[in-house]
């Protein structure tokens, strides 16, 4: 494996602190172009040390529009960070952020939002619902999902700073769709696990199976309408425990 | 009995935070209803009763997913001032089926609200964030950065205060006595099996068998217990 090489390590870790505000000032403009030029700060204050016109004409190139996903970010503040250390030409580090600015949203919102997180907080859950403390159920989510996010945060920093321009090549063998595969797979079971201890309280009723079963085919059949089913149906609930209490 | 001053003031620093943890800085999490309910709890004294209102918030977050610049309820302040109105609201004990279903619907109605303020969040962060280029300076760059979090920050707490002060009105106003508990209990718990199956459809048709199998070993754990 190749050395890292350019920014220090004092630089490389205020990077990776800063890499946690990314998204400070999201916005319709830039989206996240500001956030990466915050973070990209000790990097360009490193190689541009003396050269104030350059610096703001760097930090002037980098605020403008990026996105990418808040945990993938760190994978193109170090590959930037690399490309100016190197003095790669300006134009083509701006193709490079456009390059990447998609693949590295699409990869990581897969991954992280729809995969991850969903399997993570229904492990949480499962964990309460089959009688666990709170704090346990709160700490195995937190656990487990973060140790993905600082992962990738850290690697991508750093596999950013030592691939530059190859970094492409460096996301496509990291089996991230094996990842997510497995955690869908997990995610599905916890869910089914879940729902079913949810549906049936200690002494529950056969009916009360039977409606829980009823809710769980319900709410695939929803999906993200569930929810404003589900209000509905609690006011519903409201109104008719409000007239019933007054009859 | 509704939070204390001084709890109402923590539960406002932390559903800040909860809101800086939900885009700004972060993302650790911490803002996931199920975990911010608890923390709402926590501040009165009791995180496994808020974890009760999480746990229904989160059942129904869960489908919601904050990809691009896509408009979405936000969860996290509201759940930890349900959570903490919830919970202090349960000592001593009273009508809990209906206290929760009355929390999770205020919450639900915030986190709508919460998303909207998120969106206008981010229109004001152009007048930092999205000015000219031209002259940045690492100290510039700081400050543009900064403000939208110090905004995002405040809009948090405000959003927490919302919530704390609507709820503990409401559980004041509604008369609970003869309430139906155990039928307004089950329209709860099944709006949460609802939500937690709904999950299903984020990890596609394929996973269908394993969903079941899931439901089969949940069935048999709930049967033992």
């Amino acid at each position: 494996m190749a050395e890292v090489t350019g920014p220090g390590a004092g630089v490389r870790r205020r990077m990776l602190l800063r890499s946690f505000a990314v998204q400070g000032s999201w916005n319709y403009q830039t989206l996240i172009g500001t956030g990466l030029a915050f973070v990209l700060v000790p990097a360009l204050r490193d190689v541009y040390r003396g050269d104030a016109d350059g610096l703001r004409a760097a930090l002037g190139r980098h605020a403008e529009l990026f996105n990418s996903h808040p945990y993938l970010a760190a994978v193109a503040a170090g590959a930037i960070a690399r490309l100016e250390a190197d003095r790669v030409p300006a134009e083509t580090v701006a193709r490079f952020k456009a390059a990447v600015r998609g693949s590295l949203g699409t990869l990581g919102d897969r991954l992280v939002w729809l995969m991850w997180r969903p399997m993570s907080v229904l492990l949480g859950v499962s964990l309460v619902l089959a009688g666990a403390a709170w704090w346990i159920g709160a700490l195995a989510f937190l656990g487990v999902f973060n140790a993905l996010h600082l992962w990738m945060r850290a690697w991508g920093l750093k596999a950013g700073l030592r691939d530059g321009l190859q970094i492409g090549g460096t996301l496509r063998g990291v089996p991230f769709q094996r990842l997510g595969d497995r955690a869908a797979q997990i995610g599905a079971l916890l869910a089914g696990f879940a729902a079913a201890l949810a549906a049936a309280p200690r002494g529950s009723h056969a009916w009360e199976w039977g409606a829980g079963l009823v809710a769980g085919v319900l709410g695939i059949a929803l999906g993200r309408r569930v929810r404003a089913v589900a209000a509905g149906a609690m006011v519903l609930a409201l109104l008719a425990g409000l007239v019933l209490a007054r009859t | 009995m509704i939070p204390t001053a001084a709890q109402i003031a923590v539960l406002a620093l932390v559903g800040g935070l909860v809101a800086l943890d939900g885009t700004s800085v972060g993302q650790f999490m911490v803002s996931r209803p199920f975990v911010a309910a608890a923390l709402g709890g926590l501040v009165v004294g009791r995180p496994g009763l808020g974890m009760a209102v999480g746990i229904v918030l989160e059942a129904l977050h869960l489908a919601v997913l904050p990809v691009g610049a896509a408009k979405y309820p936000e969860g996290g302040p509201p759940a930890v001032a349900a959570g903490a109105v919830f919970a202090a609201s349960q000592s001593p004990p009273v009508a809990a089926g209906a206290t929760l279903l009355v929390a999770v619907l205020v919450a639900l109605a915030l986190e709508w609200f919460g998303g909207h303020t998120v969106e206008w969040m981010r229109q004001f962060n152009v007048r930092f964030a999205g000015a000219p280029p031209e002259g940045l300076t690492p100290g510039e760059v700081a400050r543009r950065h900064g403000i939208p979090i110090a905004v995002d920050f405040l809009r948090g707490a405000a959003l927490t205060l919302a919530g704390v002060v609507i709820l503990g009105v409401l559980l004041r106003a509604i008369d609970f006595s003869g309430f139906p508990e155990i039928a307004v209990g089950t329209v709860v718990r099944l709006s949460v099996v609802a939500g937690l199956a709904s999950a299903l459809r984020l990890f596609g048709r394929a996973h269908y068998p394993l969903f079941f199998a899931g439901a089969a070993a949940g069935a048999v754990v709930a049967w033992l217990r």
